[in-house]
């Protein structure tokens, strides 16, 4: 067999002889991933691993007491809120509390970690026309694919480490550390496997992120409304998850139940289901074009419709995809705070802990008075007004790339002035704001009404909504002002104020933060609508986004268009 | 309202610096209604830079920059009325389509108040430049992008077309319609910029040239004022010229015996005398090649790689 092809390419032969090998490929691709990644790993690795040693501490301190600890688990089994923000109570120990309060939320940020890691080595490559570069040496195809999977099984056998090695710092059980570890690189892995899917599939790295997200988010809600479904056992602080958490990764890593079962074949479920996208992913490589997604690419109007024939028309066709997807979100949000809401009702009315449970409401920013009910759906439609916060921050975020881009140049050469270019973005902005919020205050205020409560709930939905659209205008206000002023910082700032702003206002009082620390986020201030009613921080809060959009518009006049 | 030969682009003295690097440095530019006025330099003189400064997107640090008699930064909206602008490096949104693209600015230029003039105008550009509306932004290669950019300007009449690099990505059956748009637009009496480093295009198209280097105006004219700066290129057979008859030409410079004819450079303006020294020599096989631009912007060039290291300290000061 080799003389045959000996004989026949003599020539070939000599080239294959002294091109590099496959594995030293692999070595190659490898490296350039990690040289890339380096400091962006580095911040999200130590960011879950500090994170579970934080909470792992702070629970600790606050629960050292069994009866505390027996106290706060029946509490949160009674609390359909808690157990959706938390996780699947498995008794009252100690290690099983911290399992029980922080690994959710650090198998949803493994989730984001990999699904952003998955796209940048695959679609944006393709896209930013980088992957030709590649696919144009002896690597082809294929190659740069299994690189970037089996770097991200390294990474997320890094990720189960760290996170171990947090959980131990704080003298945690090295057995159950490792397996809750196990747990967090596992979600992320299967998580890979759907971002790299959606990469196959989608054919801008923009729309594979967007759906990967969304993927991770629709995980961790599901696994929430599963182990709010959930069923009590035992002694009454176990609770036995509800069909959707088995939909979910994360939901299987929850029942790993690390510190107490310790099972390992969860994490299992967790590489199948990695190693079966990851097959579906080669399987679709190997048949299509290099650069083609699976979704073909449209083609356009020949002719621009009537409503793209201004700023504002553009701006809003830009932002409509985002828009539409927050709000769905916000809606399906709305339905899970209504529903929900008025089964607590009923369960809880007279459940020793109420007033537990008011304080775990009042820690989130709903207020602690008033009809529980009315309590729940505000503790989640402050939740929600997160998304409509997101949705602000992205409209300014556009403004940013429609400058770095270019596409800005393009406008402002013809007669429209920068303001009501700026102002456009902040429009849409607006709109989406309301949008998210009134799908929010619609479906729970109508899922409430449907599931028994009075019509009345609707009024307050709507209250609870228009006490978060101040909070979400802030941020559009005061991003608007620094994308003027500071147009570079824009992308950074915007995402991380946002997501600083969320952590510490909203689950800050449920991590024992100090209030000075909780009151730097706007979301802490948020108006109070049920019980003693309170509009100061809302009025405060208008005020400073008016303030800060009319320097904009002020500013904006002064400052030169840049490119890069 | 403005007389015919007044300036509509007029710059004195420009001046514009990012952090520590000055991108113009007292640039002169006056651009003649009616006509196309080249602007020549090489990557990085401040070509774009001065445009952007045209348009009121970068406000200038020093000098004097007027378009039809008012201040660009001030007074852009009611300005960009009277412009079209085809950008260096032409971004298109990524999802939407090229006919997208051209109706949104049509629109936002007050173009298609006409709607069946637009729409005639629109499709003879699109035939001509042979331009499939149709595909999503991301979709089209840079010529593309650039044809987009171009009919979106052409579709519109505009009194100013300021075009920066316009034809870097088009192949030359294009740029030969792009040829034709601008002696169009020309004849209709529009005042067009044409920033470009590709000579023969200047050549053809342009009745003055500014070239600037540095972001500062080295030389500034007409064509033929500026064929008077350089050096036109003489050759003649070698066979039966005595040696010593070339020391007597007048003025002939680089002189050079090859392959059987002899060549020397003249200066443009002193041709006369030579030629005449030429007749009475005799000479067979003579011909007289005019200066290029080629030339001229080598010249420059040359001075650039030449001067390369002491020009820094000269930014400095």
């Amino acid at each position: 067999m080799s003389t045959a092809t000996a004989r026949l390419e003599p020539a070939h032969a000599h080239v294959a002889a002294s091109g590099p090998s496959t594995s030293a490929i692999l070595r190659a691709l490898m490296r350039q991933r990690l040289r890339r990644d380096r400091w962006q790993l580095l911040i999200w690795l130590l960011s879950i691993a500090a994170l579970a040693a934080f909470s792992a501490a702070s629970v600790q301190q606050t629960y050292a007491s069994a009866v505390g600890r027996d106290q706060v688990i029946r509490l949160a089994i009674a609390d359909p809120t808690i157990l959706v923000l938390r996780g699947l109570p498995q008794g009252s120990t100690l290690p099983a509390l911290i399992f029980f309060e922080i690994f959710t939320f650090l198998a949803l940020l493994a989730g984001l970690m990999n699904t952003f890691l998955a796209v940048r080595h695959s679609r944006a490559e393709e896209d930013s026309g980088r992957a030709e570069l590649i696919v144009s040496t002896p690597a082809g195809r294929l190659l740069p694919t299994a690189a970037t999977v089996i770097y991200a099984v390294a990474v997320d056998v890094v990720l189960a480490i760290v996170t171990a090695l947090g959980f131990l710092s704080t003298g945690l059980p090295v057995a159950g550390s490792f397996v809750a570890g196990a747990a967090v690189g596992g979600a992320g892995l299967a998580f890979f496997g759907v971002g790299l899917l959606l990469a196959q599939v989608m054919s801008t790295s923009r729309g594979a992120n967007g759906y990967a997200s969304a993927v991770v988010l629709a995980a961790y809600l599901l696994r929430g409304i599963g182990d709010a479904m959930g069923t009590p056992f035992g002694d009454g602080t176990h609770l036995r998850a509800a069909w959707p958490s088995w939909l979910s990764p994360i939901g299987w890593g929850e029942q790993t139940a690390a510190y107490t079962a310790d099972s390992w074949w969860p994490i299992l479920l967790q590489v199948a289901l990695a190693a079966v996208l990851v097959v579906g992913v080669f399987a679709l490589q190997a048949a299509r074009d290099s650069g083609a997604g699976l979704v073909p690419e449209r083609a356009g109007r020949a002719t621009a419709s009537r409503s793209l024939s201004g700023t504002f028309g553009l701006a809003w066709r830009l932002q409509r995809p985002v828009v539409i997807g927050w709000t769905v979100g916000g809606a399906l949000g709305g339905l899970l705070a209504g529903a929900l809401g008025s089964a607590i009702n009923s369960q809880l009315a007279s459940d020793p802990n109420l007033a537990g449970i008011r304080e775990a409401m009042r820690r989130i920013g709903a207020g602690g008075s008033g009809p529980l009910t009315e309590l729940f759906i505000s503790a989640i439609l402050s939740i929600l007004g997160v998304l409509a916060a997101a949705c602000a921050v992205q409209s300014v975020i556009r403004l940013r790339q429609e400058e770095q881009s270019g596409t800005a140049e393009v406008l402002l050469a013809t007669p429209v002035s920068r303001i009501q270019w700026l102002f456009s973005y902040v429009g849409v902005g607006i709109v989406a704001v309301l949008a998210v919020l009134l799908a929010a205050a619609i479906t729970a205020g109508l899922s409430a009404v449907a599931a028994g409560e009075d019509t009345s709930m609707i009024g307050h939905a709507f209250a609870a909504a228009s006490a978060q659209a101040p909070v979400a205008l802030v941020y559009l206000g005061v991003l608007t002002l620094l994308f003027v002023l500071l147009p570079s910082w824009t992308v950074a700032v915007g995402w991380a104020v946002l997501g600083l702003g969320a952590f510490v206002g909203i689950f800050g009082g449920l991590i024992q933060l100090p209030d000075w620390i909780r009151h730097l986020s706007p979301f802490a201030d948020a108006p109070v609508v049920v019980g003693d009613v309170d509009w100061t921080g809302g009025y405060w809060m208008l005020g400073i986004t008016i303030a800060a959009l009319a320097a904009a518009a002020a500013l904006i006049r002064r400052r030169d268009f840049a490119i890069g | 309202m403005i007389p015919l030969m007044d300036a509509v682009i007029d710059v004195s003295g420009l001046e514009k610096r990012f952090g520590r690097v000055r991108a113009l440095d007292g640039l002169d530019l006056s651009v003649t209604q009616g006509t196309v006025h080249g602007f020549l330099g090489p990557n990085g003189a401040g070509k774009s830079t001065t445009i952007r400064v045209l348009l009121g997107l970068a406000r200038p640090d020093g000098g004097r920059a007027e378009l039809f008699g008012r201040d660009p930064w001030k007074d852009a909206v009611d300005l960009h009325r009277r412009i079209a602008y085809v950008p260096g490096d032409v971004s298109l949104w990524p999802n939407l389509s090229g006919g997208e693209a051209i109706d949104l600015v049509a629109r936002l230029r007050g173009g298609t108040s006409d709607t069946s003039a637009y729409s005639a105008r629109r499709k003879r550009l699109l035939d001509v430049f042979q331009l499939d509306p149709a595909k999503k932004g991301r979709a089209y290669s840079k010529g593309n992008r650039q044809k987009v950019a171009l009919v979106a300007a052409f579709a519109t009449p505009a009194d100013l077309y300021i075009l920066d690099e316009p034809t870097s990505g088009l192949d030359p059956l294009m740029e030969a319609v792009f040829d034709s748009e601008i002696r169009r637009v020309a004849a209709e009496g529009a005042t067009v910029l044409l920033s470009s480093h590709i000579l023969s295009e200047v050549e053809q198209l342009c009745d003055r040239v500014t070239i600037i280097r540095s972001g500062r105006t080295v030389e500034t004219g007409t064509l033929d004022e500026l064929r008077h700066l350089t050096r036109t290129e003489v050759s003649f057979r070698a066979d039966g010229v005595p040696q010593d008859a070339l020391a007597q030409l007048p003025s002939a410079h680089d002189v050079d015996v090859r392959d059987g004819r002899i060549r020397f450079t003249a200066d443009s303006d002193a041709l006369a005398p030579v030629l005449a020294e030429l007749a009475r020599l005799d000479v067979q096989g003579l011909t007289v090649a005019p200066p290029s631009l080629e030339e001229l912007f080598l010249r420059h060039y040359g001075d650039d790689l030449t001067q390369a290291a002491p020009e820094p300290e000269e930014a400095r000061r």
